[in-house]
């Protein structure tokens, strides 16, 4: 009898697990929605009228399905990309810039190397090197505020936002100057075109929907796949956890500090490259509305998880993507959707709230996120 | 206990969700009869125009070929964004007063990613014209005008270097609005010496600014002396962006005996309006009026020379509308803009001279002669 009873109550400890990790932020959107409807009644909209238009935008027509899936792409890179710092105790808040710096060098590699070297190049070469370059620029760059925390012990909040700075403004330098597209007529800061040979073919014809999508959900299995069946996963979730203990149990902290961050970055850069090969061919200024500062809340709505990630990936793509037709419908700001996800965070992050309000009682251990300022 | 709230809370945000299913039922079917009316009070035009502004859904009336409908994609940039984007959005509101236009909406951008969606939004609900608005979204709009070949497209500042079938792009006689403030400044001159300060002459619209500019002074004072400066001396990343060096040329020139100051390109120009007004010299803004857009050197803004956007949208929404419109490029008017608060520093004469000019450049009898680019 005794196995069979401590079985039946792994599977509830598992189960309950689950709910526990689900329920909050489904609770969380739940809540943000309903208040999202006032806030629509109260600027004299039909918050009925609205959510259908939204929901519409999102998944009413396989172009909805597929611009779904567009918007949802960087999301999935670059909430990978912080939530896999989160595991390793690390707030990369730098992924808008590791972003950046993946776009352009891949730009750069996309529209210059067949002129470096005078002749064009297959696409099985030229494509893994565009995003290459592009994801080795994200890691280098956050690579960068690794060391400086392992070694000089620099907080990599301090140091990602900075960054950030550095990044933003040397893309606007590069895309406004030497790397702008020298044709005659053009007068904003953008690269040229990359070549054909760089480009990710779309999965299929006449939508947009294109297989650096389907390289996101294989991303996401494989940094689940890291974090959980590799040592390494488990030296960067023991040092999350607990950098003292992982430094008794032997485990080189340094090193992994360096590596989450390179690791982190190498996704964010991901991120810009796939825009970039995938679906604008060139980069742009102003080509990304945040991606970075939404995969922060991405990657806290879906609890770090890749699966959660990918998740809510999903939920703010279509909400993105359905505001253009909740604003063609209703006239509504677009700037409501990101007060609903404001909201949506604002309630994951304090989930106390959300527990008193719909009276949940706090079980087992709370997922670490990060050590905060101490750590 | 505890639970027992759990199930309260589900079952109240239940009941909320159902009566969210119910609610829309009740608008839909009440407006489906006016819909459905609509084409059968055709000999009735007062209930008739009057029917789609009563129905909430403007996309299910648009495919009719009695409703003339017109959408405006921004840039990334909002429709009271003082700039072109607003002005485009005041022309279309012109060309629904006028009687043109039964159906207007706007959908903001807020990614570039979204040009070609946010365009499509307006073409799958059967919009007559679609106005896209800024250089940016140029490519976007050429491929557009193939899917929707029966859509009339106009790109306002979208230079056409090649017609494309269904695109009229909208441009401006920039040498027209600077000969106009040329005009004004030469007149207005007490010293008989005035200055201009520009971004660079590479760029077409800013060299046709100047030129005009200088053309102007001469047309009315053939002795004036006329600094001009272009910033020329950097790169395109820095020429549109240096308020500094702008305000010290501006400072140069009042020193010199300037009192009247044009300027144009960018924060480059701002930085020469406001150092100007900060001198108490006559400033001249360029583009848009100025006096709404600096609010530090409004006091001084005697004019600005215009770009006449709103006119220029609603010439061309009519035009399409009677079916004139043809592919390429059309040249919308310059003008100048309103004295505001020094109105009463400009005499009858200078006024009355002003309108002559401006009458003159619009039926050719004054030409400019300035050259499209710099030779």
């Amino acid at each position: 009898m005794q196995p069979e009873k401590q079985k039946t109550s792994l599977i509830r400890r598992v189960l309950q697990s689950i709910s526990e990790a689900v329920l909050i932020p489904f609770l969380a959107i739940v809540t943000a929605v309903l208040i999202g409807g006032l806030i629509i009644k109260v600027v004299g909209g039909d918050p009925f009228v609205a959510y259908k238009a939204l929901l519409q935008g999102a998944f009413g027509s396989k172009k909805a399905w597929s611009e779904t899936a567009i918007w949802s792409t960087p999301y999935i890179f670059a909430g990978l990309a912080v939530a896999l710092a989160f595991r390793g105790g690390l707030f990369n808040i730098g992924a808008e810039g590791q972003l950046a710096f993946g776009a352009v060098f891949s730009a750069l590699i996309g529209y210059a190397l067949p002129e470096w070297l005078g002749f064009d190049l297959p696409t099985y070469i030229h494509l893994p090197l565009a995003i290459l370059a592009g994801a080795l620029a994200g890691g280098i760059w956050a690579g960068i505020v690794g060391a400086l925390k392992a070694y000089t012990g620099g907080h990599e909040v301090i140091n990602t936002i900075m960054m950030n700075y550095i990044a933003l403004n040397m893309t606007s330098f590069l895309v406004g100057g030497v790397m702008k597209d020298k044709n005659p007529l053009n007068v904003i800061s953008r690269t040229p075109l990359i070549a054909e040979s760089a480009r990710i073919s779309p999965i299929f014809t006449g939508l947009r929907i294109h297989w650096g999508f389907a390289l996101a959900l294989v991303m996401a299995f494989v940094v689940w796949w890291l974090l959980n069946k590799t040592t390494l996963g488990f030296e960067i979730r023991t040092v999350g956890l607990n950098p003292d203990a992982a430094k008794y149990a032997g485990i080189n902290v340094k090193r992994v500090i360096i590596i989450t961050m390179l690791f982190s970055g190498i996704l964010a850069g991901l991120a810009g490259a796939i825009e970039v090969t995938g679906l604008n061919y060139r980069h742009e200024l102003g080509f990304s509305s945040g991606y970075g500062y939404d995969a922060i809340a991405i990657a806290l709505l879906g609890k770090s998880h890749p699966l959660g990630v990918v998740l809510a990936s999903f939920l703010f793509a279509a909400m993105r993507n359905g505001a253009t037709r909740m604003q063609f419908m209703t006239q509504l700001p677009v700037d409501l959707i990101s007060m609903i996800q404001a909201l949506i965070l604002l309630f994951v992050a304090a989930d106390a709230i959300v527990r008193y309000i719909y009276r949940i009682k706090v079980k087992g251990e709370r997922v670490v996120l990060t050590r905060g300022w101490g750590g | 206990m505890k639970k027992l709230y759990f199930v309260m809370a589900l079952v109240i945000i239940a009941s909320m969700m159902l009566t969210a299913c119910g609610a829309p039922a009740a608008p839909v079917a009440t407006e489906a009869p006016a819909a459905t009316e609509a084409p059968a009070m055709t000999e009735a035009p007062v209930a008739a125009t009057e029917a789609p502004v009563a129905t909430e859904a403007p996309s299910t009336d648009c495919t009719s070929p009695d409703v003339f409908c017109v959408g405006v994609v921004t840039d990334v940039g909002k429709v009271d964004d003082k700039s072109f984007n607003q002005s485009a959005w005041e022309g279309v509101q012109k060309s629904k007063d006028d009687g043109v236009a039964d159906i207007i909406q706007y959908i903001e951008t807020t990614d570039a990613k979204d040009y070609a969606k946010n365009i499509s939004q307006f073409g799958d609900a059967g919009y007559d014209v679609i106005v896209t608005v800024g250089f940016g979204l140029g490519e976007a709009t050429a491929a557009a005008a193939a899917l929707y070949p029966d859509v009339r497209f106009i790109g306002v500042d979208q230079f056409q270097a090649a017609d494309v079938a269904g695109v009229t792009g909208l441009n401006f006689p920039e040498d027209n609005a600077g000969f106009l403030v040329g005009a004004l400044a030469a007149q207005m001159s007490k010293s008989a010496h005035i200055g201009g300060v520009f971004a660079t002459d590479l760029v077409p619209p800013v060299w046709r600014f100047g030129e005009g500019y200088r053309a102007g002074a001469l047309y009315i004072n053939p002795n004036i002396k006329i600094d001009v400066v272009y910033h020329n001396d950097v790169g395109f990343d820095k020429t549109f962006t240096d308020p500094e060096w702008a305000a010290n040329a501006a400072n140069a020139m009042v020193d010199g005996g300037a009192d009247v100051i044009f300027a144009g390109g960018g924060k480059t120009g701002n930085g020469a309006v406001v150092a100007a007004a900060q001198r108490g010299i006559y400033a001249i803004g360029v583009d848009t009026d100025q006096y709404f857009t600096l609010p530090e050197a409004a006091p001084r803004i005697l004019s600005s020379a215009m770009k006449l956007i709103v006119p220029g949208v609603a010439t061309l929404i009519a035009s399409a509308k009677d079916g004139s419109i043809k592919d390429g490029n059309f040249m919308g008017d310059a003008g100048y803009a309103p004295f505001h608060d020094l109105d009463g520093e400009v005499s009858a004469e200078v006024k009355a001279k002003m309108e002559e000019i401006a009458a003159g450049l619009l039926d050719g009898s004054i030409k400019t002669n300035v050259a499209p680019v710099k030779p």
